[in-house]
This record gives C-alpha cells, structure tokens and sequence, in this order.
C-alpha cells in the first residue's frame, strides 16, 4: 500500500524532465483519442441518422419520423423515388428474435456453466471449458456459413414434415438458432466466473443443512450467482441484437409485415442494413444511418431495462 | 423414505439436465467443424491460395502454317488423362476451385500447335494453352463441337478424328482467394500499424501516468463502451468517416483497405488497451521504484523495463486483434465494399477471407462449398491463435509466478 502512494507521488512530480513531459503528454493524447471514438460513433450515427427527417432529400421531402417507427412496411414506393421507409416491423422482429435466442441460449448456457464449474469431473470441466472457448472464438460468419448450410436444411425439412412451405428454411426459427449457437458460449463463460464466485460458506452451509449436492447447486449457487448470470444474458442480447452477417445470410430478407410464425421468413434492423447497398448517395444510402441510430437506440433501452431489472433482481436475498 | 427417494430422482434428472446442456456447447463445435471440413477440404489445395477468383477465357485459333505434331508425351501422365498423339496434348475431367466439372489441360508437348495459340480476340500476342487451364468446347470446321460437358476422352476423340480446328475457348484457372489472403493480410498489418502505437500509449497513460481518479475512471469507462457497439454500427462510422476521409487524402474513389484498416483499428483499441493495461498490472512496482532510483527518467523507465516486461501481455493483444480481423465481416462491408478483386491495392476495394464468404453467401447462387473452404482457413487461424495465447498466458503466469516466490 505505502508503496503504491509512494510511486503516485512519483508520477504526480513526474514533469521533472521535458522529454518525460512530452511523453506524458504523447501518451495522454494516445488515452483521449481512444476515448474520442465513443463520441465519434454516437455522434456520426445521430447527426447521418437525423439528417433524413430534418432535410428535404433532395425532393423526396423529409421522412416522417412517427411514421419511420410504426410503419409494417420497408419501403412503399420505388427505391430513390420514394420517401416512406418504415422499421416499426424491424424493430419489433430484432427484439422477438434476440429474445427467442437467449432463451434457448440462455437455459443451455447457464446449466452448462454450472456443469463446468461445479458438476463436472476435473478433466471433463477442462475440454468442455475449451470447447466453450472455441466456440467463442469462431467468427459470426462462420457461425452464419453453418446456418445456411445445415440449419435452414434441417429447418426446411423439419418444416416439410409438418407440411408447411418455408422458403428454403430462411425462417426466424432458423435466425434464432443460429443466434442461440453464437451467445450460449457468451454467456457460458460469464456465468461460470459467476458460479464459482460464489461463497464456499453459502454451499457448505446449505450442505451442513441437509440439502444434496445437486439441490445446493439449483437453489444456493445458481441463487447466489445471479447477478453475474443476470450479466450474462445481457450481453448475450447485446450480440444477439447487434449481429448482422450471420442472421443476413439465414434471415430470408421480408420486406414487410410483423411475423411471429417461426417458420416465417423475417429481417431485422441490421440486415436490413445490409441489404441492396449498393450506391453511396441519396436517401437510400442516408437511411441506413437512421436505421443504425434505432439500433443503436434500441439496444440501449434494452440495456438500461435489463440492468434496472437485473438490480432489483439482485437485491432479493438468497431464499433457499 | 418416500421423499428421500423423491429427492434422488429430482436431483438425478436436475443433473441429467446439466449433462445434456454442456452436450450442446459440443455438439455444436463437431457439428460446425464437420460440417465445415466436410463442405469445404476437397476444394482445399494448394492452388486455392495461389490462384485468382477471376479467372481469364480465350478464345483462340492455331497460327497459319500449323502442324499436327504426331509427338510422344515428355511425362508420365496421371491416370485418368487422355492423351492425342497427334495433336501433343493431354486432358482429363476434373472440377474446378468452384466445383464445377471441367476438362483440364493436363500437358501440352512444345512443339504441339496448342503451344502457340492465336487470340482471336483483341490480343496479337500468341497465348499458350498450358496445363492446368481448362478447355470449354473446341468447334471444328465441318464436325460437331467438342464441349467440355461431354468429357475430355470425347474431346481427345473429336481431335484425333480431325485435320485442324476452328477454334478453342479455355480459361485460366479461377475460384483462387490468393487477393482475399492478400487483403486479410494487408489489413493486419495496416490496422495494427494504427491501432497499436494509440491502444499501447493509451494503456501506459492510464496505467503509468493518469493519476488513479475521476478521470481515468472516465477515460476507462469511454474506452470500454466501445466494447458493447455492435460491429456494423463501426461500419457506419467508418463509412461516413474514414471513407471520406481516405478519399480525400489518396484519390480513392470509395471504400479501400486504409478505411477497412482505420475502422476495424477503433474496433480493436478497446481489445489492445485492456490486454495491454492488465500486463502492466502485473509488472512489479519494485522494477519501477529501482529504475528511478537508479536515475532513469519516467519515460526510460517506461520503455526500458515497463514495457520489454509487459509484452507478453502486449503479444497477447495482438494475437486477439488478429482473430478479431479475420473474423470481422460486418464492418467491412460498410468500410470497405463487398467486390471480391485479384488485384489488392492500399486506395482499392477488395474482401477479406471473412467478407469474401459474406459476399459469395449471398450471391445468386451462393457457393457454399468454396465458402466452406474459406471457413476452414479462419477456423484453423483463430484455433490457432487461441493456442498460441493460452501459451503465452500460461507461461507467463508461472513466470510472474516465480518472480512473485
């Protein structure tokens, strides 16, 4: 402790030389740039992404912003002729697709968490945690690439068998998998360091009590651990919501209309984003800035609901 | 007893469930691997690296004054290759890096007519038809065309029963990803060039220089939002930003590798600052204290004994930075475009491996078996990556470890 004071002091009186300054002061612009970017992005996004509802775009007339929030419809009109673009729809299918993901990546990888750290057997809980990190590690294309070519096969059959025509088992069952596949090692990860954070005492105490291994392990530690499990899953739904190549390559591109029918084809903000961009001026090419700024402002609500949930989650004290 | 053995059952299918669960997380890993694997190795070869994606057709006739060359095959031929005596020449059906089937061009004798092909096109320079090129059809005069769909031991056939052609159509080899590799490469490069100085001297300002207060925890917590902005939103900025902002400065008429490198570097900063923090955690203050006791300045106590103890950890980042560029696909659609080219310039467009499957995945039609060749070389990258970072980090670990003892 004292030698950290010590050496505080020392970076306080640092200035003694003038290359020592000038190296502080090269390091201390390395340190703002970096920090600058946050403000770049958010600001490019809300000024490109304002600009279609403040301007005239070049005589398409400005775009309703109410109408852009609600409107069931991509665009109604020609491509450059045409001033109502509508992402109510995408909205809507983003967050029912993200939260279909998590909850079938969020049971998975919150048991396999719990396998891993206390379930099972030493060398078991070493190549699972590998696999795990593996997992984490392959890129989202790939995880995109395995989407086209076996989920929507396997989806499209699955669909035939019920005797329904998907088209080619682009679908938001499909989407949703592929997007459980890429979070469960996300939130795998997170909720083991959760898990075994968790107080020894608490489980010995819950043990002492007469309660089974497999029911501390349900009722205590899970119960103990669920902040950073609750953590988890909130970054799971970061990635779910942000991902855009994978879930475009198996997402089947609607361009209009809300559906909840798994076997639907759907879209949602970012592959839309995506999609068809091929010139780089006029409002169809503005418009994806205005579509990242709902994104963007939809995974901060999403976020700030979560975490608000998440504290008062969090105060309720361990029951079992 | 009844509730005990109630419990049993409860905690055997609870625990069941925990075992199934983790079954997923590896299924899912063999299932990627093999489907990956099996899509994509029988197009793995080595000429998929070196080969271009474009690949060149001629059209070509023989130079008047030809003859048939009546010539013994200089080499053992591969089995399965039909070869004309007559006409010097060897083919065999094979498939192409795009898995279609074609007749390939297995050897041409020197002194062959087809060694000294006339472009019928806009070229006077005499193109050779060399091995490797596949054939599409050979018209003759008063006899039906050989088309490569028929064979190659049809084509072989056709040749032999004719005194010359009227013309050949073939093409170079094409499907190769060697500009794809190129522009992979290229952005690792350029994007650590900019990335590295700026996340480095970040992380020595905040860890060596900053004061621990308000402001740092500020600073810290900018940096770290970065980490939670999906990847297409830093295609945006890269696109109304660094696109511009390159154009103005080179002349390039659109997205190029300087902005793909500039955008996927503010990605990478977060990763690199973090990396590069929690190694000079680690690094004793004692080695810090003894320096400027001895009379080094701040800045030679940084460079000198800080940093060469922190660049495991630095190495570290690095290695994360690089998975993270080959695997980058959604940014650099925006920052860079989706025109997968031969030709790799700093001011042009070109893919990386990762945008390269993208921009082949939703072609019409989409070419999955070329994609999953593509998949299984940033697969075994990042496998690899991962590898060499788990060493880096268990060594260092001991040797922190030792110092500490």
């Amino acid at each position: 402790m004292t030698d950290r004071t010590l050496l505080s002091k020392m970076k306080d009186t640092a200035g003694g030389r003038r290359s020592d300054r000038i190296a502080k002061t090269v390091f201390l612009s390395a340190a703002l740039l970096s920090a600058s970017f946050v403000f770049l992005i958010a600001g490019i996004v809300l000024i490109r992404g304002a600009l279609p509802f403040l301007t005239d775009n070049d005589g398409l007339g400005s775009v309703d912003l109410l109408r852009f929030l609600t409107a069931d419809v991509w665009l109604v009109g020609a491509t450059f002729a045409s001033n109502l673009y509508g992402v109510g729809y995408l909205i809507l299918s983003t967050l029912f697709i993200a939260f279909l993901s998590l909850s079938v990546s969020f049971p998975i990888g919150v048991l396999t968490a719990l396998f891993i750290a206390k379930v099972a057997p030493k060398p078991l809980a070493k190549v699972l945690r590998t696999v795990v990190e593996t997992l984490a590690s392959i890129p989202s294309i790939v995880f995109g690439l395995f989407g086209a070519g076996v989920i929507l096969k396997l989806v499209y059959d699955f669909s035939m068998s019920i005797g329904y025509q998907s088209k080619g088992g682009n679908s938001i069952l499909a989407t949703a998998l592929v997007l459980a596949l890429m979070t469960i090692p996300t939130i795998t990860s997170i909720s083991e360091v959760a898990i075994r954070s968790v107080d020894k005492a608490l489980e010995h105490g819950s043990l002492a009590l007469g309660a089974s291994k497999t029911q501390t392990h349900f009722k205590v530690v899970l119960a103990a651990a669920k902040s950073g499990i609750f953590t988890s899953a909130i970054l799971g739904i970061g990635r779910a919501l942000g991902e855009a190549t994978a879930v475009s390559l198996v997402a089947g591109g609607r361009r209009s209309g809300v559906s909840f029918d798994l076997l639907d084809t759907t879209a949602t903000l970012t592959t839309m984003m995506l999609e068809g961009l091929k010139e780089t001026t006029g409002l169809d090419y503005d418009i994806r800035f205005s579509v990242g700024l709902v994104l963007l402002v939809v995974i901060l609500i999403t976020n700030l609901t979560l975490n608000a949930i998440k504290r008062k989650v969090g105060s309720v004290h361990v029951k079992a | 007893m009844s509730r005990r053995s109630a419990r049993k059952v409860r905690d055997f299918i609870l625990n069941a469930v925990t075992y199934l669960s983790s079954t997923v997380s590896l299924a899912a890993l063999i299932a990627i691997l093999a489907f990956v694997f099996g899509k994509g190795s029988s197009l793995l070869n080595f000429d998929l690296v070196v080969e271009n994606f474009e690949s060149q057709g001629f059209v070509a006739d023989f130079h008047a004054g030809f003859e048939t060359c009546d010539c013994v095959a200089g080499i053992d031929l591969p089995e399965g290759s039909y070869y004309s005596e007559k006409w010097g020449i060897a083919l065999s059906d094979s498939t192409d890096l795009l898995g279609k089937t074609v007749v390939e061009v297995d050897y041409v004798h020197p002194d062959s007519p087809f060694a000294y092909l006339h472009d019928k096109g806009v070229g006077t320079e005499p193109i050779p038809l060399r091995a490797d090129y596949d054939v599409i059809r050979i018209a003759f005069d008063s006899y039906a065309t050989a088309l490569s769909r028929y064979g190659a031991e049809a084509m072989i056939a056709s040749l032999d029963a004719n005194d010359s052609i009227r013309e050949i159509e073939f093409e170079t080899k094409g499907g190769g990803i060697r500009g794809s590799i190129l522009t992979t490469l290229v952005l690792i490069g350029l994007t650590l060039l900019f990335a590295l100085p700026i996340g480095v001297g970040a992380a020595i300002y905040l860890n060596e220089y900053a004061a621990v207060g308000r402001f740092s925890k500020l600073l810290r917590s900018f940096i770290e939002t970065l980490t939670g902005v999906p990847s297409i939103i830093y295609g945006l900025m890269g696109l109304a930003v660094f696109v511009p902002l390159t154009v103005k400065l080179t002349g390039a008429t659109g997205g190029n590798l300087l902005s793909g490198a500039m955008t996927l570097a503010v990605i990478l900063l977060p990763v690199i600052i973090r990396t590069t923090e929690e190694s000079l955690k680690v690094v004793p203050d004692d080695f810090r204290s003894a320096s400027l006791a001895l009379g080094a300045s701040k800045t030679q106590t940084t460079f000198q004994v800080v940093l060469p103890s922190a660049l495991p950890g630095i190495m570290t980042g690095v290695l994360l930075a690089i998975g993270r560029i080959v695997g980058e696909s959604a940014a650099l659609v925006f920052a860079i475009g989706t025109t997968i080219k031969d030709d790799v310039s700093l001011t042009g467009k070109s893919t990386s491996l990762a945008v390269h499957i993208w921009a082949m995945m939703t072609d019409e039609p989409a070419n999955v078996e070329l994609s999953a060749t593509i998949a299984i070389i940033i697969v075994v990258i990042v496998v690899f990556l991962n590898i060499m970072i788990k060493l880096i980090t268990n060594r260092y670990i001991r040797k922190r470890l030792g110092v500490g003892a």
